[in-house]
């Protein structure tokens, strides 16, 4: 296959584009820059771009212990009928003692 | 304490990204391109491309892509910057209006994780459900695109393969699946990884290939209902979907690197591939049926098109019309043609764009000694190398000159039915002459009709084919035909005429304070109209404003009570009177139309000139402004020039006066006087100008009109430092090249400025000093390069200043680098040496052991080594210090005096830096730039010939460059594109107090800057300003920007910063960044608030705001807006 052939049919989305351009002989136009753009006008954004501020590591122990809790609640709820309710509680204060991280951890 | 003032006189210039879509409209096929930190939006149009809008952003773009939400019409636009703030842009257009309006933003740093060594990679799902970033090593940031939720949440995914040399995301998955390359101990793979947005993690391994070639860098991934991706490497390509992979090495693109792709269809079987090298290529994907009905790829051709310049980014525009971004060269505007040209290339540049980046060295010359600066930067690097001349003010290229002493007037006319200018009338005291122009030869004539005892007043074509001329007896109708006297109207008093102007179809004169209007009838003049006014006049106007062919005012410049008047036609009643106050008297007086603004102009006696906003129904003058053009009377003339108007103010310094963005600009021109100028448009001198000086006639045309005006002078090799000897009128420019190790040895890879030069002579490659002595470099002199091997070979070019020829190429020895070059005389020698300091690279060295310094002296055409001194690493700088040679080599500093043997012995040494890359000198003292170390100030001790070290910055500041401000003051730049002053404190109490510099300064200036020099673009201190600045120091960029610094007083910095932010509140960021955070010094180890500075681009933005924000502006700041405009375009000046 040739070039010629590999530059057949090339997009167009106007056919008129490009039509009208004159190369200017003097070369007069080397940097046509745009006006600039000075915002006055305040748009507030529709949407605010937030980042997670939880470290990798602490959301895979968050979500590591998620699952072997589920798992070992499954586990446990069947056979264990007496009201041992301790280890979830220990979690739960540890959790809110951790301030920030526990913040985060909660929104996961 | 330190106060100072940083603007951009010449914005970046180099293209780091450019995309392409629907951005401003539906039906808008936009090109945006990315300069650093500006976007440039444009429209293609069938006239190719028209600029639409420039975008300032608080940040240096790091990524820009394009892209379409579903169930949207037009494309919003994705960024992040370097210092990771993202936001998405979308385009509201009103007609001629448009809007960026920021719909997302949000920083996406975090706070611990290690900057990603292949750069910040941005990627948007073909679908846009999600944004992919790769900001940390060992991280993966997802932004899902909701459009529900206010917050976009950004989480990170884990992500195993460091090293990830690139990524995209897979069309035509069910979920969004990227696909990388990375890199470990093995070798280069591809891998690909399915996202799941509710578990936060990559659920699954679609397929993958592990060991693609070791060099594979770009994914470019192929569009429904092929999918899969392409891999480019440095020998093959590979095509691969998952199923089969088709490999193929296409022996064209191995002599480079393929650095950037576009996709052509929208369907995706062709790609334009660049290289490194400036070769353009297409890459084809052929197709079979696969049985299935679904097509297979069954091969891969590419196919080399032409070259281009070094490209950066490429996207294709419409109709075979692409555009190539560069960074280290022009940009261009290419069209690919079905047929090749005689060179066998399929493309044609349309287009180029000038780009100065990166700018590596530079120095401040005066060449045409008027006390204006020219800078003269070494710009672009490889084949895209050269050296640009960048000049503030408009330049003539002379064409013709005649001497002619005492010239009081000039007049282009169109005789015997011409139409074009033929006939040049000149006016003298007591007489005019006729000048006749055929073709190039121009001849002493006369026109029966005009008085030629007489000085000329006004003299032009007129309606119904005739001339008018005035004298001061008469107005004179003459018949362009046959050159006869039809009509002569002469003042009702006896009184000679003094003032007069004229249009084609209108008269106002005065004898005094008499004012007679005519018109101007076939064969006849008729008195219409006149007044006597209270005073006499000195200047009268009647220029034509906007469309039509008469005017309906007379502008009037009067003695004695020093005022500029409207007056109506034709009664000639006044419409209003300004006083302009003083005791210089107004001399030229004109109306003109600017961007569809009326002005009226009023140049004064002492070259200053005032000008008022004309309200053209009522007469009314407003918005009065004074700006000083020269020092002599100035006479203000119109012109055009590319179908804009234009005002030629006549004087000592004179001046172009146009409009850009609606503000006036006062450009001046490369010339030292003009008494009188017209336009001209003769055969021979098509668009020109005729200029008269105190002892001729120049006929020149003008450049484009423009503040900077910039001339390249391409070298097609890196231009790497550059010194002006004015003693010999050249330049001594330091280039590297690249030659290729063939079957007949080491050739240059391409033509270029040092193999095409006047003459050449080689360093002896074995080298006259002591290289055999030392034992590991001693082979590498003579090592043979593999066959193939790309290697550098150094230059010292010796360039006439006029005309920029290369007269003498010096090739240094080979493996040896030229570091630095100056241009110096030593000692009492009075004879002027370029002279080189080098290194011998060798690359198993961690650091150059040796080196030489060269001394050279270019006379009578020749270039003449008069001493070399052996050298114990690499010379990073050289600096003229009291008649004696510094130079930092390695860590050291050393100083060497210069003999009456014409040697260089060795003085002193100071060692106590890590590299001592930077010096800058002044009286006895010597600053320093340590690679790490920040900047340390020395005293060299005459008595007992040492050194002595004064103070240090004990900041861990990698330099880039360095300057002294003054005696206590030191401007350093560093590689986190940041800027700051350093003072000493000699005061101090203590040793230790002393021994240290305190930063005093601090800016974020988002790009490198490479050199510092003083000087300036503008002539100096002309007239009274209002803006107390001192000294002023240019830097320029790796982005290819061109600023300057310079010192305020504190009042001047405090009134300023409360200007800054005043402005930075009224002025919205795009994108939401604040100006407080863009501007804080920041580095890897700190980010502290900028002080010390002024951000003068921010500053200057101010006279391009509406006026009721720029009166919010000036209330907040308790000033006038008419003083605050005033000050502000003042600062405009400084550069």
């Amino acid at each position: 296959m040739s070039v010629t052939q590999f530059l057949e049919g090339l997009p167009s989305y106007n056919v008129n584009n490009f039509t009208k351009f004159h190369v200017d002989n003097n070369n007069r136009s080397p940097l046509k820059r745009p006006s600039v753009y000075v915002p006055t006008k305040d748009y507030p954004s529709e949407q605010i771009i937030v980042t997670e501020k939880t470290s990798i590591l602490l959301k895979y122990m968050q979500q590591h212990w998620d699952k072997k809790y589920n798992a070992k609640k499954r586990d446990v709820s069947p056979q264990s009928h007496e009201p041992s309710r301790k280890k979830p509680r220990t979690e739960n204060t540890r959790d809110t003692s951790r301030g920030d991280y526990g913040m985060s951890m909660n929104d996961f | 304490m330190s106060h100072h003032y940083v603007v951009t006189a010449h914005k970046p210039t180099a293209v780091t990204s450019c995309v392409t879509g629907n951005f401003t409209s539906p039906s808008d096929l936009n090109l945006i391109v990315a300069r650093n930190t500006r976007l440039e939006i444009y429209l293609v149009t069938p006239e190719g491309l028209r600029p639409i809008k420039e975008i300032g952003l608080y940040g240096k773009v790091a990524v820009m892509k394009l892209f379409r939400p579903q169930h949207e019409k037009k494309d919003l636009l994705f960024v992040v910057t370097l210092r990771y703030n993202a936001m998405i842009l979308e385009c509201i257009s009103d007609g001629e209006n448009i809007d960026i309006i920021t719909k997302a933003h949000g920083n996406v740093s975090d706070r611990i994780g290690k900057p990603s060594e292949t750069g910040i990679l941005a990627v948007i799902d073909p679908k846009a459900r999600v944004i992919g970033l790769r900001l940390y090593e060992g991280l993966f940031k997802i932004i899902p695109l909701d459009k529900d939720n206010y917050e976009l949440k950004a989480s990170n995914f884990r992500m195993e393969e460091l090293q990830v040399h690139d990524v995209e995301f897979l069309h035509g998955c069910a979920n969004p699946t990227l696909i990388l390359i990375h890199q470990d101990g093995n070798g280069r793979h591809v891998k690909t990884h399915e996202i799941s947005l509710r578990e936060k993690e990559f659920v699954k391994i679609p397929w993958r290939q592990d060991n693609v070639e070791t060099e594979a860098s770009i994914i470019i991934p192929v569009p429904s209902p092929l999918g899969g991706a392409i891999i480019i490497g440095q020998e093959s390509i590979l095509y691969h979907d998952g199923i089969t992979p088709v490999v193929v090495a296409p022996p064209v693109i191995k002599q480079s690197t393929i650095i950037c792709y576009a996709k052509v269809d929208p369907g995706g079987l062709r790609y334009l591939l660049g290289d490194m090298a400036g070769h353009l290529f297409m890459l084809f994907i052929e197709t079979e049926s696969r049985g299935d009905g679904a097509e297979a790829v069954k091969d891969l051709k590419v196919e080399l098109l032409g070259e281009i310049a070094t490209p950066e980014c490429i996207t294709y525009l419409d109709n075979g019309v692409l555009f190539i971004g560069s960074r280290i060269g022009d940009s261009q505007l290419v069209k690919l043609n079905q047929k090749a040209d005689e060179n066998g290339s399929y493309v044609t540049v349309m287009e180029s764009f000038t780009n100065l980046a990166p700018i590596l060295d530079m120095c401040v010359v005066d060449l045409e000694r008027q006390g204006q600066g020219q800078l003269v930067t070494c710009s672009g690097a490889f084949k895209e190398g050269s050296l640009r001349i960048i000049r503030n003010g408009i330049g003539i290229q002379e064409h013709a000159s005649i001497d002619l002493p005492g010239i009081k007037g000039m007049w282009a006319l169109q005789v015997a039915g011409s139409n074009q200018d033929n006939t040049l009338v000149l006016s003298f005291v007591g007489q005019t002459r006729v000048l006749s122009l055929n073709g190039e030869e121009v001849e002493e004539t006369d026109i029966v009709g005009f008085a030629s005892d007489q000085q000329t007043f006004y003299c032009g074509n007129v309606v119904h084919d005739q001339i008018i001329q005035v004298t001061p007896i008469s107005a004179r109708l003459v018949s362009a035909q046959n050159k006869t006297l039809l009509a002569d109207w002469k003042p009702p008093t006896d009184k000679n005429i003094s003032v007069v102007a004229c249009n084609t179809q209108q008269i106002i004169l005065s004898t005094g304070s008499a004012l007679y209007y005519l018109e101007i009838h076939p064969n006849e003049l008729i008195l219409k109209g006149n007044t006597t006014l209270d005073v006499e006049v000195a200047c009268l106007d009647i220029s034509v404003l906007g469309e039509g062919t008469t005017s309906d005012l007379v502008a009037v410049g009067l003695w004695t009570d020093i005022s500029a008047r409207i007056l109506r036609l034709p009664d000639l009643s006044e419409a209003t009177k300004e006083l302009l106050g003083g005791e210089i008297i107004p001399r030229s007086v004109l109306m003109a139309s600017f961007e569809g603004h009326n002005y009226l102009l009023c140049a004064l006696g002492d070259g200053s000139m005032f000008y008022f906003t004309l309200h053209k129904d009522s007469g009314l003058l407003s918005e009065k402004k004074k700006v000083t053009l020269g020092t002599q009377p100035t006479v203000l003339r119109t012109f055009r020039s590319l179908s804009t108007t234009n005002v030629f103010a006549c004087s000592d310094r004179p001046t172009v006066i146009y409009s850009s963005n609606h503000k006036l600009v006062f450009s001046n021109v490369n010339m030292k006087e003009v008494n009188h100028m017209c336009s001209l448009n003769a055969e021979a001198y098509p668009d020109s100008l005729a200029l008269a000086t105190d002892t001729s006639v120049t006929i020149g045309t003008i450049d484009e009109i423009q503040k900077l005006h910039i001339r390249t002078v391409p070298l097609q090799e890196s231009a790497r430092r550059i010194a002006y000897q004015e003693q010999t009128q050249t330049f001594g420019v330091v280039t590297a090249r690249i030659d290729i190790q063939d079957s007949t040895g080491l050739n240059p890879a391409r033509p270029s400025a040092s193999t095409m030069a006047q003459s050449v002579t080689i360093s002896s490659s074995v080298g006259s000093l002591g290289i055999s002595k030392s034992s590991s470099s001693s082979l590498l002199t003579s090592q043979v390069p593999d066959y193939g091997q790309e290697v550098e070979v150094h230059n010292l070019l010796i360039i006439d200043q006029n005309t920029f020829e290369v007269l003498h190429a010096h090739q240094l020895m080979q493996q040896e680098y030229a570091m630095s070059l100056i241009s110096c005389v030593l000692g009492n020698d009075a004879v002027p040496y370029f002279i080189v300091g080098t290194a011998n690279v060798n690359p198993e060295e961690a650091e150059p052991k040796q080196g030489r310094l060269l001394v050279f002296h270019w006379g009578d055409n020749k270039l003449t080594q008069i001493s070399e001194k052996e050298i114990k690493g690499a010379c990073y700088s050289l600096a003229e210090f009291n008649g004696k040679l510094l130079a930092s080599i390695n860590s050291t500093v050393r100083l060497f005096e210069w003999t009456a043997e014409k040697e260089l012995r060795l003085e002193c040494s100071q060692f106590n830096n890590i590299i001592s890359l930077f010096l800058k000198t002044k009286g006895d003292f010597i600053l320093i730039g340590d690679l790490m170390r920040s900047m340390t100030l020395l005293q060299y001790k005459t008595m007992e010939g040492s050194f002595e070290e004064i103070a240090r910055d004990y900041n861990p500041n990698w330099m880039t460059a360095i300057e002294i401000l003054d005696d206590d003051t030191f401007l350093g730049a560093e590689n986190s594109f940041n800027m700051f002053v350093c003072q000493k404190d000699s005061a101090a109490t203590t040793d230790e107090e002393r021994s240290q510099m305190h930063e005093v300064g601090q800016f974020h200036v988002g790009d490198m800057i490479n050199v510092f020099r003083h000087g300036s673009l503008v002539m100096q201190n002309i007239g009274e300003t209002s803006t107390p600045t001192r000294g002023c120091v240019l830097f320029g960029t790796v982005g290819g920007a061109i600023g300057l610094v310079t010192q305020i007083p504190q009042d001047f910095y405090e009134f300023l910063q409360e200007l800054q932010d005043k402005l930075s509140s009224v002025i919205k960021s795009v994108g939401k960044i604040e100006h407080s955070f863009w501007r804080a010094f920041h580095t890897d180890i700190k980010t502290e608030n900028s002080e010390g500075f002024i951000d003068g681009d921010l500053i200057e933005s101010f006279l391009d705001l509406s006026q009721d924000k720029m009166k919010e502006v000036a209330d907040g700041v308790g000033m006038t807006v008419e003083n605050l405009v005033k000050m502000i375009e003042d600062l405009t000046r400084i550069h």
